[in-house]
């Protein structure tokens, strides 16, 4: 469309995909979007049935990155609704306030149960487990065993489909760990109550789900001459070299090859790398396969009742259901269900590509999550009158112990193509929530278009704690390297010593002032520390012993002074990064 | 995992604080002079036969100190004195000693 200018590629049409392809319409680019799916939104998308919209796993509007805040605000206008927040964990017959409440948990719990977690808190504090190597070991060390049964451990094992004995502690690590130290000194410097009390009560919320933020944006973008092909899946991706020349789209009406100048990429990288012709080396080609992902797939159901449930969702930890969390779309807005007398549920069921829920028949999906929403208790069998089941493969990067090493080969080859550019959740195989995906698309953007450097790889969840307490990533990282030069200790040596030479001094000047100045009584009230100090007079010989009196105690007092101070410095900042691992204990199943 | 280099033990009460003598001995001297002044002070206001004997002992040591108003402003300027030499005396001292343990310390 801009007759001449360079030809831009985007694939994949979710926000990380549609955010880059509306910025590049925006300043008049000629751009093509490729979606393989049949709507846009990606993983954010929002599928419909008899007029219900279900939002594919719950999709929160909130961030601290202005200018994504700014790009919904845009799209959306006053579309875009403030919504309260309300989500519970199920957990043996029981619900529980999510983030969680220790008056409610102990309601739920009970006094006995309480008192069996305390103590097991307690125990596991004196005598932890000696080696961190896996989730199970890293959370158990630091909530306590039952803790750990309770509110970890089967929800965990239902998101991602392995025991959390097999589950590296690197994962907790890099997602809870380093970030609550680093909280630990933000929060020494800013408050961060008010706002995240604000993020966690209430959220903005597309009238009809995320789907219609993404609609709006596909329609902006062909409005401002550019195209979004729909059904389009990338089968192939033509280099010479470094440079990618074109890509293979395969649709209805067959194989097309849709060239562009610059390419920017939101499908799986594992799939860019593997369908590249020529193809990527071999240890590269390895490295894509062995990075794994998990799916789900929801089972929607209609109610016919207005409101099972107040929660916008549940998690489901009780071990004896299947389904890990339950929607209620018409708390995440109204307007997801056109019929008032009705209610509509999405239950998720976490899996794996190709495994024994992936490839159930949808019919037995539905009677599936019938029976376990009525053996929760939210709803009766005959009260279901309808369902339908959507299939989401690829939503969650898996962090195992592996990955890094070769997610690292693949990032280092693909960084080598000199005009492609990978973005989004999948397309960096970073667990990114929708903002920071849309932010990714941005930044892709601003590369090409403004030669600005960004790493895209950096963009990730981890920033969202310091987005909340109001400072950026690289804030948070300067203080945290920071940390030594903040919190010195004092030398206790040193500064006993230096009390000790100057108190010394001080009672040795005073005995010799009174000494020379003489009189008929020399120094009587003075002469009174002979009580405290064995053989001190005030005279010539007293004042040297009075020196070393006053050396001594001054010693003490110095080095007493330092020892403390130091200690309790210490124990003040773990009793900090104590409250910052607590804050995000309420949060966890955020991070699961 | 197992030895986190960015544990808390490994960030903090690392490094060994050098302190500024100079804003010590104010510190200290402001303390000291302040208490003296105040001291002073409170035994004038409450008065009696005699006022402050045993402050008064000061004088020896404080050319020109005694338990009045005058007197206090005397002794605040004294112990002002007193306070900013004890006070910047330990904190170089301290510095001086923590240099001579800790040699590296000052090129970090």
């Amino acid at each position: 469309m801009s007759g001449g200018g360079p030809r831009y590629v985007v694939i994949g049409a979710g926000p990380a995909g549609l955010t880059a392809a509306r910025e590049l319409a925006r300043r008049g680019r000629d751009v093509v979007v490729l979606e393989q799916g049949h709507i846009v939104g990606g993983l954010a998308r929002t599928e419909s049935y008899k007029g219900f919209h279900f939002d594919m796993g719950g999709h929160r509007f909130f961030t601290k990155v202005d200018e994504v805040q700014k790009i919904w605000r845009e799209v959306l206008g006053t579309e875009l609704l403030r919504r309260p927040r309300l989500s519970r964990i199920y957990y043996d017959g029981k619900f529980f306030n999510y983030p969680l409440k220790p008056l409610n948990a102990l309601a739920g719990l009970g006094i006995w149960r309480a008192v069996m977690v305390a103590l097991s808190y307690v125990r596991w504090q004196i005598a932890p487990y000696r080696r961190e190597d896996t989730f199970e070991q890293w959370v158990t060390n630091r909530f306590g065993r039952r803790l750990f049964l309770t509110f970890f451990k089967t929800y965990t094992e239902k998101v991602w489909g392995i025991p959390c004995s097999e589950l590296r502690a690197e994962w907790a690590a890099q997602r809870i760990k380093d970030l609550s130290l680093r909280s630990a000194v933000v929060a020494m410097f800013i408050k961060p109550r008010h706002t995240i009390k604000t993020l966690i009560e209430e959220f903005d919320y597309p009238r009809l789900g995320p789907g219609m933020m993404w609609r709006a944006a596909a329609d902006e973008i062909v409005r401002g001459g550019g195209e979004v092909r729909l059904g389009a899946e990338v089968t192939a991706i033509h280099r010479t070299g470094p440079r990618v020349d074109a890509v293979v789209v395969a649709g209805p009406a067959g194989e097309e090859r849709v060239r562009g100048d610059h390419f920017l990429s939101s499908m799986p990288v594992t799939q860019l790398v593997l369908r590249l012709s020529p193809p990527a080396p071999d240890a590269v080609a390895e490295a894509a396969r062995r990075l794994t992902y998990r799916d789900f797939l929801t089972v929607c159901l209609i109610v016919d009742r207005p409101d099972p449930f107040p929660d916008n969702w549940i998690y489901v930890h009780s071990p004896e259901v299947r389904v890990g969390r339950i929607q209620n779309f018409r708390s995440w807005s109204p307007d997801m269900v056109p019929d008032g007398s009705k209610a509509s549920l999405g239950l998720e069921y976490f899996c794996s590509e190709g495994d024994a829920l992936w490839t159930m028949p949808d019919a037995e999906l539905i009677r599936l999550g019938k029976a376990e929403l009525e053996r929760i208790g939210l709803a009766r069998l005959s009260e279901i009158s309808d369902g339908c089941v959507f299939r989401v493969p690829k939503a969650y990067p898996v962090y195992d112990a592996d990955y890094r090493v070769h997610l690292d080969t693949v990032r280092a080859f693909v960084d080598g193509l000199e005009n492609l550019q990978t973005m989004g959740r999948n397309g960096l195989h970073r667990y990114n929530n929708q903002d920071h995906a849309m932010l990714t698309g941005l930044l892709a953007v601003r590369n090409v278009e403004s030669g600005e450097r960004h790493d895209l790889w950096s963009v990730n969840t981890e920033q969202e704690y310091h987005e909340e307490v109001g400072v950026t990533e690289a804030q948070a990282e300067a203080l945290a390297g920071r940390i030594t030069a903040i919190f010195p200790r004092i030398d206790s040596l040193a500064l006993g010593a230096a009390s000790g030479v100057v108190s010394g001094a001080l009672l040795f000047l005073a005995t010799l002032i009174l000494v020379l100045k003489g009189g008929a009584v020399v120094g009587p009230r003075l002469s009174l520390l002979a009580q405290f100090l064995p053989g001190y007079t005030v005279t010539v010989t007293g004042s040297l012993i009075g020196l070393a009196y006053g050396g001594l105690l001054g010693f003490l007092a110095g080095w007493s002074f330092a020892v403390i101070r130091n200690l309790m410095l210490f124990l003040s900042l773990s009793v900090l990064r104590r409250r910052a691992q607590r804050q995000l204990l309420k949060r966890f199943l955020e991070f699961v | 995992m197992t030895t986190d280099p960015k544990d808390l033990e490994a960030l903090v009460l690392v490094r060994v604080v050098r302190l500024n003598a100079a804003v010590a001995g104010v510190v200290t001297g402001l303390l000291a002079g302040l208490a003296l002044f105040v001291a002073t002070n409170w035994l004038i206001l409450k008065g009696g036969p005699v006022v402050g004997p045993h402050l008064a002992l000061l004088g020896q040591y404080f050319i020109g100190y005694r338990v009045t108003f005058v007197g206090s402003l005397i002794g605040f300027v004294w112990a002002f004195a007193v306070g900013f030499v004890v006070g910047a005396a330990v904190v170089a001292i301290y510095n001086r000693l923590a240099d001579l343990r800790d040699p590296h310390a000052r090129s970090r």
